[in-house]
């Protein structure tokens, strides 16, 4: 009976809701311990992604091993307690394990994080996934739905856990820490003094307060991932290494689009292409959409589920597209330069044109 | 004239030229979105050139400091202002215009 099975998997990851899922997951891992009577068990699973791979960002692995700490701290926290926040002296029969999956791969698309999940699942026995409804297992990408999708095409159970009705003594995790409240400490506050211009009395005083206060307010919201000085620093260095690229392909760029648009003819052949770009995370995909949308005749039009649909003006353009460069540029920004060795979109298949037809497959 | 003036009525002349492409295009182009492309493109580099033409003017200070900042949020604020308004249009779900359509008017 898949409503009653009491082997749970839960992927975990930082999110908003990670707490609650948490609680979800071994409510309903007693409640149906004490139904049946059987011991349940609750593994939680952290498919670890590309990062990892990363030298630069060996401390990764801590954030890792943190989160699942973290989870099982819960876990056991809420098996002290019954439904009605009571102390529950009965002994409830309820397992915790937690786990790293995907180590030794390297995990992009949804499709390769169902599989790292379902192979655990597979060996433990495990036969209902619990999903964090704000889980994000690439960065901060969309990317529940098609994991949701591929998880169910396996015939496990796959539920989003219902985090509204949650348990209210739990405290919604607290991601600030203190190089997030440094680093954006020290980016308001330099920034207040360079358009200052003056360093002051009045003005370190007037900054600091100021900085504090954004601090205070965006420290967790800016920095999704706790930013490590190395991987920062590599990551500003690589990208000064983009931006002349960068601004060769939009002077490029200018001119083809200055001479489509003032030859006599107008020779345009526009198309909407949808693109699978092998980029995960919010920076590096802005990155991304905004470089195609300055770059020779491609326009970044939306970002649906996990592709980008492009507008693009000419077959030239497509064709430059199709070839990767922009794509593999940013790569070498956000994940080194041995990311940036990748087969073009063209050879991936990861682009095609877009139809109508794509807005609804994949829905159901 | 200094070198440093020819520079500077260089780049302010390319960058009035590719803002009037940028109208041209706007005018010329069938659709919001082959519109899209003539103002997040040439609407950028020429507002960018026109900034960095001034920057050079003020030289060694804080006001071209603050011009280069200007001109690093256009480079990131024009291409976002674009896929917002071109991702508003394919929300309503507007079709792109094709050679296709040409034929037919």
């Amino acid at each position: 009976m898949p409503d009653t099975s009491s082997r749970i998997l839960v992927p975990v990851g930082e999110s908003s809701t990670f707490r609650n899922t948490v609680a979800y997951a071994v409510r309903e891992a007693r409640r149906i311990a004490a139904e049946t009577g059987e011991e349940s068990t609750v593994h939680f699973v952290y498919p670890v992604r590309w990062q990892l791979v990363d030298e630069s960002e060996r401390s990764a692995a801590d954030a890792v091993a943190d989160t699942l700490e973290r989870a099982r701290v819960w876990a056991n926290d809420d098996l002290d307690y019954d439904d009605d926040g009571d102390l529950d002296a009965e002994d409830v029969s309820v397992s915790i394990e937690t786990a790293v999956v995907g180590e030794d791969r390297y995990l992009f698309s949804p499709n390769d994080f169902a599989e790292v999940l379902l192979e655990y699942a597979r060996d433990r026995g495990l036969d209902r996934i619990v999903l964090d409804p704000e889980y994000q297992p690439g960065g901060s990408a969309p990317m529940l739905q098609p994991l949701e999708f591929e998880l169910a095409r396996s015939g496990l159970v796959v539920e989003e856990a219902p985090v509204d009705r949650v348990v209210e003594r739990g405290r919604l995790p607290s991601r600030a820490n203190v190089s997030k409240a440094l680093a954006m400490f020290g980016v308001s506050f330099g920034f207040y003094l360079l358009l200052a211009g003056v360093f002051d009395t009045f003005n370190l005083v007037t900054g600091a307060i100021s900085a504090g206060v954004v601090t205070a307010v965006f420290a967790r919201i800016s920095f999704v991932n706790t930013p490590s000085v190395t991987g920062t620093v590599a990551r500003i260095a690589r990208f000064l290494l983009y931006v002349p690229y960068l601004l060769w392909e939009i002077v490029k760029a200018n001119f083809s689009v200055a001479y489509i648009i003032l030859h006599p003819d107008l020779p345009i052949d526009p198309e909407m292409q949808r693109y699978r770009a092998a980029i995960w995370g919010d920076l590096s995909v802005t990155t991304l959409a905004n470089s195609i949308t300055l770059t020779p005749g491609t326009l970044t039009v939306d970002m649906d589920r996990d592709s980008l649909i492009i507008h693009s003006l000419t077959g030239s353009a497509r064709d430059g597209l199709a070839g990767g460069a922009l794509e593999r540029a940013v790569r070498f920004v956000f994940y080194g330069r041995s990311a940036a060795r990748i087969p073009t979109p063209a050879e991936r298949g990861t682009i095609a044109s877009w139809t109508d037809d794509d807005q609804t497959d994949g829905d159901e | 004239m200094t070198p440093l003036e020819y520079l500077v009525v260089g780049l302010v002349l390319a960058g009035v030229f590719f803002s009037f492409v940028a109208v041209v295009g706007i005018i010329r182009l069938p659709d919001l979105y082959t519109r899209a492309h003539a103002t997040s493109k040439s609407d950028t580099l020429g507002t960018v050139l026109s900034l960095g033409g001034i920057a050079l003017l003020f030289g060694a200070e804080v006001s071209a400091v603050k011009t280069v900042l200007l001109l690093l949020f256009m480079l990131i604020t024009n291409p976002t202002a674009a896929h917002a308004i071109a991702r508003a249009a394919h929300d309503q779900g507007i079709e792109p215009w094709t050679t296709s359509d040409e034929e037919g008017d």
